[in-house]
């Protein structure tokens, strides 16, 4: 049988690369990686795609990287496919006036400048952390791994200057504030919005009462994310047991619900990883988000050495359909998809353009108009322009 | 301050939004047509300016787009810049007693509340009163008119309301379902607004009113000639509250034990009376003697002043203390509405408005009365009741010199009304300050309100008519 090829389109492309990775062999990409565990690579189309390139799954691959002259190809044995590396932000060697270095406050993924100002998840401390998760956090939460408002701040600046308009995406772990994490992350975005005209996005917890997310909207956040993570139920509390006991899946559903009407049409989304529940129950998951306005964000499961989460990946043959239904999903329930794009990490629905039938493979003058700094900044104008409309605040009655 | 999302369509949020600037431009643009238009047979070029700036004034009062004393600073401004009255005469009528005695009286309240001697009185009376659940709205109703007497109806119903909570919630009575709940608030709010027309001290709009009075015709009222009008009104709207609140919302308790409890606790962290407290309240009560006796004399706002510099000098208050008591918007707003009054009159244009508007209305005193009486009283349910006697009252006098009726009569015929505000929550903060617990609705308030406000219009109407010729007050000059 004929061995199927993915190189001729970005978006199948992009899922096959994300779960088989890439092996490296030039030792010039090699330190261009930089050990990271994922390289980002420009695939055709303007599709920007994290690879995996370090994992041990990736020795398997298909896929390598060569260089051409002075460009740069992935060949997966049968053809191969112009790419381009994307460069390192050169603020990366930069470092705060307190000496702490940009690059480990922040770091640039697509167009998101992704920053998470506290390492610190009390599911490790309770022994209730979701059983795929990596260890990004730190169990302990020590206070000296706090970045300080001031630090984020100035890296947030650097990043600006080279980047223009990135998205700035604070995220933050468990803990058992009431808030979701939204009081402690307050002076943050506060601090960011009055420096910078730029969108800011927010991944944290469900708060336990709405006017959290009202106030959430309120001090700033252009979007939110609560990520559910796992739609079925019985496989929610097994692999995210903390999310399922601390938090539960119901109010992770009423929080995206209620930000879903606070916040606009498409800047709300929830993480459903693929691969860590059948692709039925994602597709029941992407069914239900979307029908309370919610944009699903589909990253795909990779299994990594340093946890005993063993799941086999599901192959890409099987992945396409889910990500066909979630395109479908999105358009059919008239989703602004402009706010999820240019993700290294994920297949966006606006990548996934080119997997429809009948969805047109080109991508619209919109799309390409909120993909430049102009088109950046129409949008955290109008972004600011809603939030000055919607946003009032209750003051005491006056005097007769 | 509390976040609030405004989820209505975008569309329509910014329609809305866009009315203000509309409303203000159109508000320039009818200015304009006012100033500018050609002058009607008999009104003078002043006058036709004053009643562009009325116009517009009369427009921001009871839109409320402008808080009410941002208003009256801008009558302030547009009199002497239209040469309506001369600057020196417009910052001097700023200076009107009636001004100085709502201060006086603001800080007078404010050194009682401040010295805990209203809060003291209050429970006592409640405690030893309140010996049924009959008698115990009795006594709220009652001690909410009677505190009213002698200080803002506003202030008693800010310090009562928090006892007359605590005791709802001790007796676990429903919010929305409980009539004795209904009926605590009720006797709250309806008592403080009873009782504030009884004196010259249960709100500022009586003051005003005769500031403008005195301003037009040189003539005043005195504190005790007030009182001695307008309190059988008031005894016999108290019987009239009474007899319709638990007609509508029947007693549903039988006992008020837990009530007493709260009170006691409250009582007890009171600890005995103090020094400051015996002071204060000899101080309110020497001034009110001399406002009854000596008012004439010396003047209601000399004394009032002449009280609040005693006060300092005995070292009963510190300016801290009572500066938050005093409602400089309200001065500012009286200040305002009493130079817009006399830049009517003065101009011209009251008596003018008075031909043209309400000449042909009728030429019985009794019958122009009794239609301004009702029309004040429609009005007050639905804004400031200062903003209508500014409105109704500088050409009501003009209307009473054309039909020989006493200007005095026609001040009590809008002072008074203006203050019976029982239907909305809107119409006095009293009411606002019942339906926001919650035990009350405003459907509630509007049904009782309803046939409060008929029955008052009523009683003042035979009062004037009946009782006034017995003390040898009338319509007539």
């Amino acid at each position: 049988m004929k061995k199927k090829s993915y190189l001729d389109n970005p978006a199948t492309l992009k899922i096959d690369l994300m779960l088989r990775g890439l092996r490296i062999a030039d030792p010039l990409v090699k330190a261009w990686a930089c050990g990271a565990t994922g390289i980002d690579i420009m695939l055709p189309g303007r599709t920007i795609a994290n690879i995996p390139c370090s994992e041990g799954f990736t020795a398997a691959s298909p896929y390598a990287i060569r260089k051409r002259g002075e460009r740069y190809a992935i060949t997966d044995g049968t053809g191969e496919v112009e790419v381009s590396l994307v460069p390192r932000p050169k603020f990366y060697d930069g470092k705060t006036s307190t000496g702490v270095s940009f690059s480990k406050i922040a770091q640039v993924h697509g167009s998101l400048l992704v920053i998470t100002p506290s390492p610190a998840c009390e599911f490790f401390n309770a022994k209730v952390e979701c059983r795929y998760c990596a260890g990004n956090f730190d169990r302990t939460g020590k206070e000296d791994a706090v970045y300080t408002v001031e630090d984020v701040v100035e890296t947030v600046g650097a990043a600006i200057a080279e980047l223009g308009s990135p998205v700035v995406y604070l995220s933050i772990g468990f803990s058992r504030d009431p808030s979701g994490g939204m009081e402690f992350l307050r002076p943050y975005l506060q601090a960011i919005k009055r420096h910078y005209n730029c969108l800011t996005a927010v991944e944290a917890l469900p708060p336990k009462d709405n006017h959290w997310i009202d106030e959430t909207y309120a001090m700033g956040a252009d979007s939110a994310l609560y990520n559910v993570e796992i739609y079925d139920e019985e496989l929610f509390k097994i692999i995210c047991p903390g999310r399922a006991t601390l938090i539960g899946r119901k109010r992770y559903l009423d929080a995206l619900e209620y930000a879903a009407k606070i916040f606009p049409s498409g800047t709300v989304s929830s993480h459903l990883i693929v691969g860590l529940e059948p692709p039925g129950s994602t597709c029941q998951g992407i069914d239900f988000l979307t029908g309370i306005g919610v944009v699903p964000v589909l990253p795909i499961y990779r299994p990594t050495t340093n946890k005993a989460l063993r799941i086999d990946p599901l192959t890409t043959e099987i992945i396409i359909p889910v990500y066909k239904h979630l395109y479908k999903a999105v358009k059919t329930k008239g989703i602004n998809l402009n706010w999820v794009r240019d993700l290294s990490m994920v297949t966006t629905p606006v990548e996934l353009k080119g997997l429809v039938e009948g969805a047109g493979k080109n991508v619209s003058l919109v799309d390409t108009f909120y993909g430049t700094r102009l088109g950046k900044k129409a949008a955290w104008g109008m972004s600011t322009l809603r939030r000055k409309l919607r946003v009032k605040g209750t003051h005491g009655q006056s005097g007769h | 301050m509390t976040v609030e999302i405004d989820t209505r369509p975008l569309w329509l949020i910014i329609a809305l939004r866009a009315l203000r600037p509309i409303f203000f431009a159109a508000l320039l643009v009818l200015f304009i047509a006012l100033l500018y238009m050609p002058a009607p047979a008999g009104l003078s070029p002043e006058g036709q300016k004053a009643i562009a700036i009325f116009a517009v004034c009369f427009i921001l009062w009871i839109s409320n787009a402008l808080p009410l004393a941002i208003t009256s600073l801008f009558a302030i401004v547009l009199v002497p810049l239209f040469g309506v009255l001369s600057k020196r005469e417009t910052y001097a009528l700023f200076g009107n007693e009636a001004v100085f005695f709502i201060l006086g009286a603001f800080i007078l309240a404010g050194a009682v509340m401040h010295s805990g001697l209203s809060t003291r009185v209050a429970l006592t009376i409640m405690d030893r009163f309140g010996a049924s659940p009959k008698r115990l709205i009795l006594s709220i109703f009652l001690l909410a008119a009677a505190l009213s007497f002698l200080m803002s109806e506003h202030a008693v119903a800010a310090m009562l309301f928090p006892i007359v909570f605590e005791i709802s919630k001790g007796l676990n009575l429903k919010p929305g379902a409980s009539n004795y709940g209904k009926l605590l608030f009720f006797s709250l709010a309806w008592g403080c607004v009873i009782g504030g027309v009884a004196t010259f001290l249960g709100g500022a709009r009586v003051p005003l009113a005769i500031g403008i009075l005195k301003e037009t015709t040189g003539k005043t009222i005195e504190f005790s000639d007030y009182i001695i009008a307008v309190f059988p009104i008031v005894i016999a709207l108290l019987f009239a509250g009474y007899f319709i609140m638990t007609y509508f919302f029947p007693i549903d308790v039988t006992d008020i034990d837990k009530a007493h409890n709260v009170l006691g606790k409250r009582i007890k962290t009171l600890g005995k009376i103090t020094y400051m407290e015996y002071a204060v309240g000899v101080v309110m009560l020497v001034t009110i003697l001399a406002w009854v006796f000596l008012g004439k004399r010396f003047g209601l706002a000399g004394i009032a002043l002449s009280s609040v510099v005693a006060l300092f000098v005995l070292r009963l208050v510190r300016w801290k203390d009572i500066e938050e008591y005093v409602n400089w918007g309200i001065i500012l707003m009286y200040g305002g509405a009493i130079i817009l009054g006399a830049a009517l009159d003065k101009s011209g244009a009251a008596s003018w408005l008075v031909n043209s508007i309400m000449g042909g209305w009728s030429d019985s005193p009794v019958v122009v009365f009794a239609l301004l009486s009702l029309l004040t009283i429609a009005l007050t349910e639905a804004m400031s009741n200062a903003a209508v006697i500014v409105i109704l009252l500088p050409v009501s006098i003009g209307l009473a010199d054309k039909l020989s009726i006493d200007p005095a009569a026609m001040t009590y015929a809008i002072a008074v009304p203006a203050g019976l505000a029982f239907m909305f929550p809107m119409s006095t903060p009293a009411n606002a300050i019942a339906v926001s617990s919650n035990y009350i609705s405003v459907r509630d308030m509007a049904k009782g309100g309803f046939i409060m406000c008929v029955l008052s219009w009523l009683v003042f109407n035979l009062a004037a008519a009946f009782y006034w010729p017995l003390i040898g007050m009338g319509y007539l000059k």
